[in-house]
């Protein structure tokens, strides 16, 4: 137990790291998220197509090889940025496909009648998707992207690899000197674990308030 | 609307150019690396087989009833935490997973030989967060890992040796001649990597300087050739290794700590440990440990065989 409250400072920082990490991530992953979507559905081809090939590349390549990608390849390509906004770039870039595949179910629950109505009613095709499908979609998953979240909040550990100090890269640090793993990372895991349940719970929560009941 | 919409359209165009680009590079680069010298010729295999063919074997004496050596040899393989992927020391033939070649690796299959007869050992490797909670739990027999013996993790487990002896060193980019040594560090941002002992050394040695940690020794040395840092610590004959395959890198100065890496055991087993002790002993005088580090880290670094260190001579051991 000395262990946590020995290097408290230190882990507390690491903490504030992680959450940085998720709460920025978050955010912008559901905003690029809902834009690929929304590119995704629609009318001109070829912003359809290049939203498909993107949540494609982004769910098909492991987080980890995108991370040392943008970390040790960009470089070498002119472009040098510190590890903490690559991390939560890259993070942000790989959720937002997640997310776009959450809201794009949630937009088959809006039913066609309805965006036939929008278009008779003389709505653009910008006023339907932002007035009648979009609102109408994120609540319907709700949930699924809380678990989008909270999938972000686990995948911020793969930092750690490229030298962000965040929860996981400490620990490491401080088992270096302690030598005691199980109960180190037993601490860490219960970290994540309310983290992902503060997330989930904040989840139900607005679930419950938003959803449309039929 | 138009507007923004081609210019998101332009914006996922460039982001998958970039990322090809970028997977492009990394192959290049992944090439590069592969001319690290590994120690694997064919002509080295025969070699190390010529090593193990002559190593001392142990007594049947020694194996007492109930020992863990005992059951070591009942089992019919040695069970050994190391890594896999740590050129000079421990690393796996990718296209014979079988050979896995280097100074740890060595060492690990001649006490294979003394327990067995002839080599038969199985690799797990560690994460060196876990080496501990492996021993403890008894996943591995022993641990071969450049571990070094500190007093805190041989409250722990036991350590047998120390069976070599190393030190960390500063590398820096070819071109820069303002770092000659840890002295130089001050406030300097460092490249270390992830779980070494340098994550505790250069903060000791420098507290300003800031340090940037990486999971591997590849990814170090590009961090450091693409400016994420100013110099790179890391053991000497690794860092030695490196600037040899590569001229962009140089090592300044002399070893600024002693490393005693030893064998990690089961916490408290004084006499597989004594039994270990007994092995060092008889594969230094047999030249065994010699001919090891001739054929791994000897092949590096331009110097006599080094006297290996006395066994029990550190706190820990």
């Amino acid at each position: 137990m000395e262990i946590f409250t020995e290097n408290a400072g230190l882990l507390l920082d690491a903490i504030g790291t992680t959450l940085l990490m998720v709460f920025v991530a978050g955010i912008g992953s559901l905003i690029l998220g809902v834009l690929v979507t929304v590119a995704r559905v629609s009318p001109i081809p070829i912003l359809r197509r290049a939203a498909f090939l993107y949540v494609q590349f982004f769910i098909n390549v492991p987080l980890l090889a995108l991370l040392l990608l943008a970390v040790f390849a960009l470089p070498d390509a002119g472009l040098i940025l510190p590890l903490l906004p690559t991390a939560i770039i890259v993070l942000t870039v790989y959720e937002a496909a997640y997310v776009a595949e959450a809201v794009r179910s949630g937009i088959n629950t809006v039913s066609v009648g309805q965006i036939e109505a929008s278009r008779a009613l003389g709505l653009t095709l910008w006023q339907s998707l932002r007035l009648i499908v979009i609102p109408q979609s994120l609540r319907a998953v709700v949930q699924p992207l809380g678990n989008v979240m909270i999938a972000l909040a686990m995948n911020t550990a793969l930092a750690a690899v490229i030298g962000v100090v965040e929860l996981t890269s400490r620990v490491n640090k401080i088992n270096l000197v302690y030598a005691q793993p199980i109960e180190i990372f037993t601490g860490a895991g219960l970290v994540y674990m309310l983290i992902a349940l503060a997330i989930g719970l904040t989840a139900g929560r607005i679930e419950r308030k938003v959803a449309i009941l039929r | 609307m138009f507007a923004s919409r081609s210019s998101r359209r332009r914006g996922a165009v460039l982001g998958a150019v970039v990322a090809v680009t970028a997977l492009a590079l990394s192959a290049c680069s992944a090439d590069s690396s592969s001319n690290v010298p590994s120690g694997n010729d064919a002509a080295e295999v025969t070699d190390v087989q010529a090593m193990l063919a002559g190593a001392p074997v142990a007594d049947d004496a020694l194996f007492t009833p109930g020992s863990t050596m005992e059951k070591i040899r009942d089992r019919g393989t040695l069970i050994v935490g190391e890594a896999l992927d740590a050129p000079l020391l421990s690393q796996q033939d990718p296209t014979n997973p079988d050979d896995v070649a280097g100074f740890d690796a060595y060492l690990a299959q001649l006490l294979s030989v003394y327990i067995f007869g002839e080599p038969s050992v199985e690799i797990v490797p560690p994460a060196s967060e876990t080496r501990e909670a492996l021993l403890q739990n008894g996943t591995v027999d022993v641990v071969f890992n450049t571990y070094t013996i500190t007093e805190e993790r041989a409250e722990q487990i036991s350590f047998a040796g120390p069976y070599f002896s190393s030190g960390l060193a500063v590398a820096v980019k070819a071109d820069n001649d303002d770092i000659t040594g840890i002295d130089d560090l001050g406030g300097k941002t460092v490249i270390v990597g992830s779980n070494t002992p340098a994550v505790l050394a250069v903060p000791e040695e420098q507290p300003t300087a800031e340090l940037v940690d990486f999971a591997t020794d590849p990814q170090a040395v590009q961090a450091l050739l693409q400016g994420r840092g100013d110099a790179y610590v890391q053991d000497y004959t690794l860092l030695a290794s490196n600037a040899a395959a590569n001229s962009d890198l140089k090592v300044v100065g002399q070893p600024f700590t002693a490393e005693p890496y030893g064998i990690g055991l089961g916490f408290g087993d004084a006499e597989f440990k004594d039994f270990i002790n007994n092995w060092l002993l008889e594969i230094q005088d047999g030249g065994q440990w010699g001919q090891a580090w001739t054929y791994s880290l000897g092949t590096v670094v331009e110097s006599e065989i080094p006297t290996p260190p006395t066994i029990g001579s550190v706190p820990g051991s």
